[in-house]
């Protein structure tokens, strides 16, 4: 698998402040690439400068070999982008924000089956401040998508939803990782981590700390003699909350 | 330009015009808002300035010439003829509680036909002690006309006589002079106020990032939501039109499509200023206040409510070169003095200097979030 985004040196500032410090890392053709830390260490920052939307202080970003930096519009162009707090225009139903997005764009998806996709056919005609917080996830990861993007940038993509939208969002990662398309996500859930992410950016304090696939990471954790006081249940808390309350959708 | 960046626009501008007109609330304000304005100012101004008298007619006489007299006392635009008293005690009483202004009375015998034939008699004009202008002003009138038919009879004309004169000579009436006014609010209200509301929430809601992560540029948004404006502006204006023409008999002496050149201009230079505003500002509270600080002073001294001509000559020369100024005056001249945009090439000028310096400003100070 090719390199599709090279990071080299990344920096950002805010006065004296370095929120990101120098981070290099790759991100390879058609995997999922998890960036992991707690609040503040700096993972949206770093995928805002990727996705060209914040100035780049230091070092550069190359994205399916265009330069991020010089030709920021050839960029958003190729990929889509859910932000962490992604807001949608009101009193627009979610089709006319599709149709819009495909002019902003200048693409030709349909906007139906964009729906259909993430499961909100019944739904075309509603605005988006009446979606659920599961159902505005998916709708930001459908407009995300009409441009048929190379790269999906997802920010911290099921924060503040309950498990079973949690469940849902990650079937659909997993569909449009199937389709060929990169996925970068930002989440500070390990279980998240582990379930999606082909390769995982442990971030911290604007540095990364390290970059592995999960097995490898906890493969390397446990070679250095870490061991974790062991109990084996059959099940834990969300299983029984699942078992519970089923695996359906509630919205 | 190309189709691409056409397209973008075109989808925003819908986007913003849908979004409009599904917005009770923003409704009410911008389309209603205006036309209550225009009611309330429309009929502070409405009736024509010349003086008026309510007065009661009691005829005791039955002479044909009395008869004649009332009816022409009845069409007479000076006179409102109360006919709810019923005798002259009556009357009197209702002058007392200022129901009335003066009392005409034609008493018996009035116009009965003297020696030579001819009509004579007295009219008898009373009024309130407290108020003794109005009523000597109803007796001079009524001697004006009874001259008048004097000199018919064949008496000789006073060689002085007095003739009372409009005026608003040309037949224009307050309330043309003030539309332009009112459209000057509207057409203020509409760009500052409307834009400079939506965009800071627009940037607090993160609608506007999440925009800009799609490949559209600021001017693409700048113009999807100047269209969107122009069409909700010209709505609003042609909305207070139709209640000016059919309401307050509106008299338009000039040319319509020079008229809408400078609504036209005035909605893209007001635009630029609430660009400018909602652009700079990171949120609402900013630009509430720099709202204030900027339309405030063109709603006050550009001639909406207060006529320029009344203040002092160095606030006038100030006022002169505020934006709105010639906005309102230039509506004017067209409307009312029949001018034609040639004419009012100063107030272009001035206009268009203000187009160049507001959205060179909006430009520079324009932020994302």
């Amino acid at each position: 698998m090719s390199d599709i985004i090279t990071v080299k040196k990344l920096t950002k500032q805010y006065g004296d402040k370095t929120t990101v410090k120098g981070i290099s890392f790759t991100v390879k053709e058609g995997e999922v690439f998890g960036i992991l830390g707690p609040n503040g260490a700096g993972k949206t920052t770093t995928l805002e400068m990727i996705e060209a939307l914040r100035p780049i202080d230091g070092g550069s970003v190359v994205l399916d070999g265009i330069n991020v930096q010089k030709k920021p519009s050839d960029v958003k162009k190729i990929i889509g982008i859910q932000l962490q707090s992604t807001a949608f225009f009101d009193k627009l139903t979610l089709r006319e924000q599709l149709v819009m997005f495909n002019a902003l764009y200048d693409s030709r998806s349909n906007p139906d089956e964009l729906l259909a996709e993430v499961q909100l056919t019944d739904k075309s005609k509603s605005y988006v401040e009446d979606l659920s917080g599961g159902q505005r996830q998916r709708f930001s990861i459908a407009a995300a998508l009409v441009n048929q993007p190379r790269v999906l940038f997802l920010d911290e993509p099921t924060t503040g939803l309950d498990p079973q939208a949690r469940r849902n969002l990650w079937e659909l990662i997993q569909q449009i990782k199937k389709r060929g398309i990169t996925v970068v996500l930002t989440t500070h859930y390990m279980d998240e981590a582990e379930l999606l992410c082909d390769r995982i950016a442990i971030m911290d304090n604007g540095k990364i700390v390290t970059i592995d696939t999960p097995e490898n990471l906890v493969k390397a954790l446990i070679g250095r003699g870490f061991s974790k006081k062991q109990r084996v249940e059959q099940a834990n808390l969300e299983d029984v909350f699942i078992d519970l309350t089923g695996k359906d959708l509630r919205e | 330009m190309n189709t691409r960046y056409l397209r973008t626009v075109a989808a925003l501008t819908s986007a913003y015009t849908k979004r409009f007109f599904r917005d009770k609330t923003g409704l009410f304000f911008t389309f209603l808002f205006p036309l209550l304005f225009l009611f309330v100012f429309g009929y502070l101004n409405s009736g024509n300035t010349d003086l008026k008298f309510d007065v009661a007619l009691i005829n005791s006489s039955d002479s044909s010439f009395a008869e004649q007299f009332e009816t022409q006392l009845r069409d007479n635009d000076t006179f409102v003829v109360n006919d709810a008293a019923t005798s002259l005690e009556d009357a009197r009483d209702r002058m007392g509680r200022s129901e009335l202004d003066s009392i005409v009375e034609l008493p018996t015998g009035f116009g009965a036909l003297n020696d030579i034939g001819q009509p004579s008699g007295a009219v008898n004009v009373y009024f309130a002690e407290a108020s003794p202008i109005s009523g000597q002003t109803v007796a001079a009138v009524m001697q004006l006309a009874l001259d008048g038919i004097n000199s018919e009879l064949g008496q000789p004309a006073p060689p002085l006589t007095v003739e009372q004169k409009s005026t608003s000579a040309s037949g224009l009436s307050a309330f043309d002079y003030i539309f332009a006014g009112l459209l000057g609010f509207t057409i203020l209200s509409l760009g500052i106020f409307g834009l400079a509301n939506q965009l800071p929430t627009e940037k607090k809601t993160g609608a506007l990032r999440r925009l800009r992560a799609a490949p559209i540029t600021a001017g693409q948004l700048v113009f999807a939501n100047m269209l969107n404006y122009m069409l909700v502006g010209v709505i609003s204006l042609v909305l207070m039109f139709v209640v000016a023409l059919f309401v307050f008999d509106f008299n338009m002496r000039g040319d319509w499509f020079q008229l809408a050149f400078v609504a036209v201009i005035s909605i893209i230079l007001m635009f630029g200023f609430g660009l400018a505003i909602g652009g700079w500002a990171k949120n609402a509270t900013q630009s509430a206040a720099l709202t204030q600080i900027v339309a405030l002073p063109m709603l006050f001294l550009s001639g909406i409510f207060f006529p320029r001509f009344l203040m002092p000559d160095w606030l006038q020369n100030i006022t002169t070169f505020f934006p709105l100024t010639p906005v309102i005056d230039g509506m004017r001249l067209i409307m009312t003095e029949a001018k034609t945009l040639i004419d009012i090439l100063p107030q272009l000028g001035l206009i268009g200097l203000w187009i160049i310096v507001i959205y060179a400003i909006a430009i520079r100070v324009f932020r994302w979030d």
